[in-house]
């Protein structure tokens, strides 16, 4: 069975704790049983947006020091956000080259740490090494665990509601790094939707940004807002009860960025709480007085009022 | 040619003359050069096709070509590349789309790291990289969350722990090895 390292990141802990709530429900006791443990020392992934965009060293020396940490322990980085796992996973990319990870071992034994890979097998005496696998929670909920499997745990079927689903680019994109899903016509969340027992609109342009990433909302929030009024405007004409997402950080962009241009809004959630809901998670856990944008009329609806 | 057709076109250069001349001064010949140092691909190699622009969501909305920025990026332009390198948002469709895979978004992230190292650095640089000294994550930490984090039993965030410390001082090292400290200026956050 594989083990897994939980990668909160930087937005849920300290932005939506319903979101970590919800994934350690899903993954824990109550839900899938996955052998996941907690560790305590990962940093910020850090987010591609600043550290990539600013010193490619730096970033790749703090994704480093994170992978090391679960190379020790021998676990699957078990990403819940598409910044973190975009960014780790090139990370793993770019310690392929062997003069680079040189490089970087050289300043990581300032800290007692150095990075290897994990060893896949013995070749003689050799030993052939593997980069630290990043998963991300959609990628492990679809082929570790199975669709069926989840459709089984379902105890009450959200079977009223109408999902919209948004993938978030750095799921898609750039295809050289991601092999989980079809970056022109994506499916896995889709499937965990319909598993859950909602439904799955289609809407126009469903792939497209949320406005946030790559330092847009930092720096021209306006800007980043106008795009998620664009998809707003979609998901409304699909007559959608909730927004699902793989991302935080396009869950608090479609959250925030909503009241700067109605007033309602359209509920947006995790995947994971989602799932927690459909099976059977009292909606008080999943911490959605958090979100801007109120899930009262999801829930009403839930209740079958 | 016609009476009109040529008013036009005089026009059209006392314009040109007048507005967009681009003396050799202004180039910068060892720019594509540049940003191939800081991971972008060749942009000599650009067809001019505009596939990059006509899938990028931020050209719908804003005077932002991307295929004029690796025009500018062509010709040496440096300094017409630096008022917009921070709105992309890095979604890689351009890349997607690109015939000539040259990955137009990893050349705006070359183009951020010039900028960054002409001292062109913006406010939420900084903001983030003192967070993550700070707090070991670019998110600042929030009163109220730390609440709702106790009600529901998630207990306290795992940077708050004293243990955490260690951690805070491994990314300092990290930081000022690389001398992102100095680059960014967070040299006063930084604690060895």
């Amino acid at each position: 069975m594989t083990s897994y390292a939980y990668f909160f990141g930087c937005i849920i802990p300290n932005r939506y704790p319903g979101v970590e709530y919800a994934v350690r429900w899903v993954c824990g006791k109550e839900g899938f049983d996955l052998d996941v443990e907690e560790t305590k020392e990962f940093s910020c992934c850090p987010v591609p947006g600043i550290f990539y965009s600013s010193d490619k060293d730096t970033w790749l020396l703090l994704a480093a020091r994170n992978l090391t940490l679960a190379q020790n322990t021998r676990r699957e980085i078990l990403t819940v956000c598409n910044g973190c796992f975009t960014s780790l996973l090139k990370a793993t990319e770019y310690l392929q080259d062997p003069k680079r990870m040189g490089k970087i071992n050289h300043v990581l034994a300032q800290i007692g740490k150095k990075y290897t890979g994990v060893p896949k097998k013995t070749e003689g005496r050799r030993r052939i090494m593997e980069p630290v696998k990043v998963r991300h929670y959609v990628e492990v909920m679809t082929s570790d665990i199975g669709i069926d499997a989840i459709a089984e745990r379902v105890t009450r079927p959200l079977n009223n509601i109408k999902v919209a689903v948004h993938y978030g680019c750095h799921y898609l994109r750039p295809t050289e790094n991601q092999t989980i899903d079809d970056p022109n016509d994506p499916v896995l969340i889709d499937r965990i939707v319909e598993a859950c027992g909602a439904t799955s609109v289609d809407y126009e342009d469903r792939l497209d940004c949320c406005g946030a990433g790559g330092g847009v909302r930092s720096h021209v929030v306006d800007l980043a807002n106008s795009l998620t009024e664009d998809k707003c405007r979609n998901i409304a004409a699909a007559e959608a009860d909730c927004i699902v997402t793989g991302c935080p950080f396009c869950l608090l962009q479609f959250d925030n960025a909503q009241k700067s241009f109605s007033k309602d809004g359209i509920p947006v959630m995790h995947i994971s709480q989602l799932q927690a809901l459909s099976m059977g998670i009292d909606p008080i856990s999943l911490g959605f007085d958090t979100h801007h944008v109120s899930a009262h009329s999801l829930l009403r609806k839930l209740r079958g009022a | 040619m016609g009476e009109a057709e040529k008013t036009f076109l005089s026009g059209l250069h006392e314009k040109l003359v007048e507005e967009k001349v681009i003396d050799e001064s202004q180039l910068e010949p060892g720019f594509a050069k540049q940003i191939q140092k800081y991971g972008g691909k060749d942009v000599m190699t650009c067809l001019q096709c505009g596939n990059c622009t006509g899938v990028c969501p931020i050209s719908l909305k804003i005077d932002y070509k991307t295929r004029s920025i690796i025009k500018f990026c062509q010709f040496g332009l440096k300094k017409y590349t630096l008022a917009t390198r921070w709105v992309c948002a890095t979604c890689y469709r351009c890349y997607e789309h690109c015939p000539a895979d040259i990955n137009p978004a990893e050349v705006m992230i070359a183009l951020r790291h010039i900028a960054i190292r002409e001292g062109v650095i913006p406010p939420f640089i900084k903001v983030a990289a003192t967070n993550l000294v700070r707090y070991g994550q670019t998110v600042k930490p929030d009163q109220e969350i730390e609440k709702i984090r106790t009600e529901l039993g998630l207990g306290e965030v795992p940077t708050k722990a004293p243990e955490y410390s260690r951690v805070l001082r491994e990314i300092s090292v990290l930081v000022h090895a690389s001398k992102y400290d100095s680059l960014v200026g967070i040299e006063e956050e930084v604690k060895l």
